[in-house]
C-alpha cells in the first residue's frame, strides 16, 4: 500500500469569542489522492494508533488532549479525515495557534526512518503540526473624531501560562479623556465554552442628549458556561461612577445627579441563539434575558433590573427575509432611593426606534433626556437584496435593502399603582415610525444603515429625525 | 458659554424678580461638611438675610459636584445656578439688591482687601479628614477622603501654608482677628451703620469657629479674647437669625448651636 498524505486546506478563520464560523462557510473535506491502487476507501478499516502534536513550545499538552481525543474513534479513512478536520478547528478556536496542519501517515513508518514494532498493517498515525502564536503582540493606532484625537495602544499576550489563557491590555490617551482596560481570560481545559474573564477598566463617556458625562472605574468577573442548548453568563461588577454635567447649561435635574456613586451588582444572562448569522440572519431566533441585582453586595446603587431581547427570522420568497424583534426592560429601585440616570433605559435613535433623535424619547427636562424605568420596543423588518442585484456574489452581497416598522415607549413607573396600571402606561402614547433604507454589513459584527424615516406618534418633548438618518452600530432593533 | 453669552444671560436674569423658591445647597451638616464650607455657607445665608431675600437651605451629599465651579455653597434661583459669595453678591446686585452701594471707591477697595484677608487666613485654618467620608460606602469613602485631603494639601502649598505648624496657624489667626478688631472698633458694623458683605463673611467664619464642636478650643479662645468681635457676632445672630427661628417655619436655616 502506498503512502497516504492528507494535508489540510488553507487556514480557515478562527472560531472562538471574536469571530463566528458559519456552517455555510465550512469547506468540504477533499478526497485524498491515491497513487498506486484504486481502492474503495470507505470500506477499508483502519485503526488510529498514534496522534501526535508537533511544534509545541509553551503550550501544555494536557490541554490539547481533549481536543484531539475523538480522532482515535475513527473507523475508516474518510472518518479519520473528517475527525482530524474537526480536531484542527477545535485547536484553532483556542486562539493560541497561528496555523495547524494535519498529516496522516501509516504506522508502518515509511516516512520515519525506522519501523515500529507495534505497527499494525492498517494502522494510521495522525500528526498535527502547529505553529504557536508569539508571546506578545502589540498594536498602536491613532483615532480622530468628534473634536478629539487619541492614541490607542494595545498589547496582547495569548497563551500566557500554557493553557490558552489570554491577557489583553488596551490604553487610550486622548486630548479630552483617558481610558484603559485590562482583561484576563481563562477557559476550562477540555471545555473551551466554559471560561472565566476578569476585567479591570476605566472608561469615560459623553452623552450629549442628557448633557451628561460619566467616568466609570471598575472591576468585573464573568463566568460563561453552556447548559443544554443555552448559554449562561454570571457576572459580578463593582463600578465607581462619577457623573458630571457636560455643559454649564445642563438642566438642574441632571445637575442633581452629579457626583460619585458606587455600584456593586450581580447579573445573570441567559441566551439561546440558533440564527445562522449575527448580521443578516436568514433563519433562526435569538432570545436573551438579562437580570441585574445591585446593592446586596455593597455600594450605593440598589435596584433590580430586568431586560430581554427577542428576534425571529424567516425566509420568504425571492431571497427576502422577514425579521421581527422585541425588546423590553424594567428597573425597580429597592429601598426607597430613586434610580440614577446612569442605570435607566433610553430609547430612540438609528439603532432603536428609527426616526427619532439619539436616545431622545421619553422623560426630559429642559432638553436633557433623563431616561426611564420601563420600556418596550418592537420592530418588523423585510430585508431584500439590492434591486437588480448589482455586484452579486461579491461586494453586492454585503448590502441589503430593508423596509421597517418600529414602535416603542419609555416611561417612569410610580410604584404602588399595580402592574395593570403600569402596562396601561406603557401602552398609551406609543411612538412609532416606518420607512426604508439600505444596510451594509461590516465584517461579522457591525452594520451601517442609511434610512428614510417617517416618525409618528411623537409626544411633546421628543426630538425627531425625520427624513434621512444614518446609523452605525452593533445592536439594532 | 462664552463671556458675552454669560453676560447676556445674566442681563436677562436681572430682569426677573427674586423668586420664592430660591434654594441654597450645601453638603450634609452632620457628617460631611468641612469647617471652611460651613463658614462659607453661613456667610452666604447671612448676606441674603441682610438683603432681605428669602432662601431655603437644602443639604445634599453631592452638593460639591452639583456646583458649577466645584465650590459650595451655591444657590439655585429661577433657572440660574450661582456659587460662592463673590458671584452671588454680583448676581444680587444685577437684580437690584446691594449692600455696598453706599460705599465710595476707597471704602470698597478696603472692603475687598479685608475680605481677602479673611479668606486667606481663616478659610484654611482647619482641615478634618474623617468628616468627609460618611455618606459613601466602602471603599469609596476612603478614596474620596484621600482625594479631598490631597486637594486641600495642594491648595495649602499654593498659598504657602504647607510648612506651617499649629502654633503658626494660631498666630496667623490671631493677627487676622486683631486687624479685624481694630477696623471694627466700637462701630456696630465694619462700615458704620449698614452691614455689608464683609460683615456677612466675617460673621460666617467667626461664628463657625466659635461654635464648632470639632476642633480644639484654642482657635475659639483666640477670637473670644477680642470682645468687640464676639459682640459683633452676637449682634448679627440676634438681628438676622433669631427672628426667623421664632417666626415662620417655612424657611429653614441651618445654623446649629447658638452663641447663647
Amino acid at each position: 500500500m502506498g503512502t497516504v498524505h492528507a494535508r489540510s486546506m488553507d487556514p480557515l478563520p478562527m472560531h472562538g469569542r471574536d469571530m463566528g464560523v458559519h456552517p455555510d462557510d465550512m469547506i468540504e473535506v477533499q478526497e485524498a489522492e491515491h497513487e498506486t491502487k484504486q481502492e474503495v476507501l470507505e470500506n477499508k478499516d483502519v485503526v488510529v494508533q498514534h496522534v501526535n502534536i508537533e511544534g509545541l513550545g509553551r503550550t501544555k499538552e494536557d490541554l490539547l488532549g481533549y481536543e484531539i481525543s475523538e480522532v482515535f474513534d475513527a473507523k475508516n479513512l474518510i472518518d479519520v479525515m473528517k475527525k482530524s478536520h474537526i480536531a484542527r478547528q477545535k485547536l484553532l478556536r483556542l486562539g493560541i495557534f497561528k496555523e495547524v496542519e494535519v498529516v496522516i501517515d501509516t504506522s508502518d513508518g515509511t516516512v520515519c526512518a525506522h519501523k515500529r514494532a507495534d505497527a499494525l498493517p492498517n494502522g494510521l498515525d495522525v500528526t498535527f503540526e502547529v505553529t504557536e502564536m508569539k508571546r506578545l503582540t502589540g498594536s498602536y493606532n491613532t483615532m480622530v473624531g468628534n473634536n478629539e484625537g487619541s492614541m490607542v495602544l494595545g498589547v496582547k499576550l495569548p497563551n500566557v501560562f500554557g493553557r490558552a489563557e489570554k491577557l489583553t491590555f488596551q490604553f487610550s490617551y486622548g486630548t479630552k479623556e483617558t481610558s484603559y482596560g485590562l482583561s484576563f481570560f481563562k477557559p476550562q481545559p477540555g471545555n473551551f465554552e466554559r471560561n472565566l474573564t476578569l476585567n479591570l477598566y476605566k472608561v469615560t463617556g459623553q452623552f450629549p442628549w442628557s448633557s451628561l458625562k460619566e467616568t466609570d472605574r471598575g472591576v468585573s468577573t464573568e463566568l460563561n458556561f453552556p447548559l443544554w442548548r443555552t448559554n449562561h453568563t454570571l457576572k459580578w461588577e463593582g463600578v465607581w461612577r462619577e457623573l458630571g454635567c457636560l455643559a454649564r447649561s445642563a438642566s438642574f435635574a441632571v445637575r442633581e445627579e452629579s457626583g460619585h456613586t458606587l455600584k456593586s451588582a450581580l447579573s445573570h444572562t441567559m441566551s439561546i441563539d440558533n440564527r445562522n448569522s449575527a448580521i443578516f440572519p436568514k433563519k433562526g431566533a435569538l432570545l436573551r434575558i438579562n437580570q441585574e441585582l445591585a446593592g446586596y453586595t455593597g455600594g450605593d446603587a440598589s435596584f433590580l433590573k430586568e431586560d430581554f431581547e427577542l428576534q425571529v427570522n424567516r425566509r420568504l420568497v425571492w431571497d427576502s427575509v422577514l425579521s421581527a424583534s422585541l425588546w423590553g426592560g424594567c428597573l425597580l429601585p429597592i429601598g426607597g432611593r430613586p434610580s440614577s440616570i446612569a442605570d435607566r433605559f433610553y430609547l430612540g435613535g438609528p439603532t432603536s426606534v428609527r426616526g427619532f433623535g439619539m436616545y431622545s424619547i421619553g422623560p426630559q427636562s429642559e432638553g436633557d433626556y433623563l431616561g426611564g424605568e420601563a420600556y418596550w420596543a418592537g420592530g418588523l423588518h423585510l430585508y431584500t437584496p439590492l434591486p437588480f442585484r448589482p455586484g452579486r456574489g461579491g461586494f453586492g452581497d454585503l448590502f441589503r435593502t430593508h423596509f421597517f416598522l418600529n414602535a416603542g415607549n419609555l416611561c417612569n413607573l410610580n410604584y404602588g399603582e399595580g402592574p395593570r396600571a403600569h402596562l396601561q402606561r406603557l401602552a398609551e402614547c406609543v411612538r412609532w415610525s416606518y420607512g426604508a433604507g439600505i444596510v451594509l454589513r461590516l465584517g461579522n459584527i457591525a452594520r451601517l444603515e442609511l434610512n428614510y424615516c417617517i416618525p409618528m406618534g411623537v409626544q411633546s418633548g421628543d426630538r425627531i429625525c425625520d427624513g434621512v438618518q444614518f446609523g452605525a452600530g452593533i445592536r439594532f432593533l | 458659554m462664552s463671556l458675552a453669552a454669560e453676560a447676556f444671560v445674566s442681563q436677562i436674569a436681572a430682569a426677573e424678580p427674586w423668586p420664592e423658591n430660591a434654594t441654597l445647597y450645601q453638603p450634609l451638616r452632620e457628617d460631611q461638611i468641612l469647617l471652611s464650607d460651613c463658614a462659607s455657607s453661613l456667610a452666604v445665608q447671612a448676606y441674603l438675610r441682610m438683603c432681605n431675600l428669602p432662601v431655603h437651605v437644602s443639604c445634599r451629599s453631592n452638593a460639591e459636584y452639583m456646583s458649577p465651579s466645584g465650590k459650595v455653597p451655591f444657590v439655585h434661583v429661577g433657572n440660574q445656578v450661582v456659587s460662592e459669595l463673590g458671584p452671588i453678591v454680583q448676581f444680587t446686585k444685577a437684580k437690584g439688591h446691594s449692600l455696598s452701594d453706599g460705599l465710595d471707591d476707597v471704602q470698597r477697595a478696603e472692603m475687598k482687601a479685608y475680605m481677602e484677608l479673611v479668606n486667606n487666613m481663616l478659610l484654611t485654618a482647619e482641615i478634618s479628614r474623617p468628616r468627609y467620608s460618611s455618606p459613601y460606602s466602602w471603599p469609596l469613602n476612603q478614596i474620596l477622603a484621600y482625594q479631598k485631603q490631597w486637594e486641600v494639601r495642594r491648595k495649602m502649598n499654593a498659598i504657602g501654608w504647607a510648612g506651617k505648624s499649629l502654633e503658626q496657624v494660631y498666630e496667623d489667626v490671631s493677627q487676622c482677628c486683631q486687624a479685624l478688631s481694630q477696623r471694627l472698633g466700637t462701630q456696630p458694623y465694619f462700615f458704620n451703620k449698614q452691614p455689608t458683605e464683609l460683615d456677612a463673611l466675617v460673621f460666617g467664619h467667626l461664628f463657625t469657629i466659635l461654635t464648632t464642636r470639632l476642633t480644639s478650643d484654642e482657635l475659639g479662645e483666640k477670637i473670644k479674647s477680642y470682645s468687640n468681635l464676639l459682640a459683633f457676632c452676637r449682634r448679627i445672630e440676634q438681628s438676622y437669625f433669631e427672628d426667623s427661628q421664632a417666626g415662620s417655619s417655612s424657611r429653614g436655616y441651618s445654623k446649629g448651636p447658638s452663641l447663647f
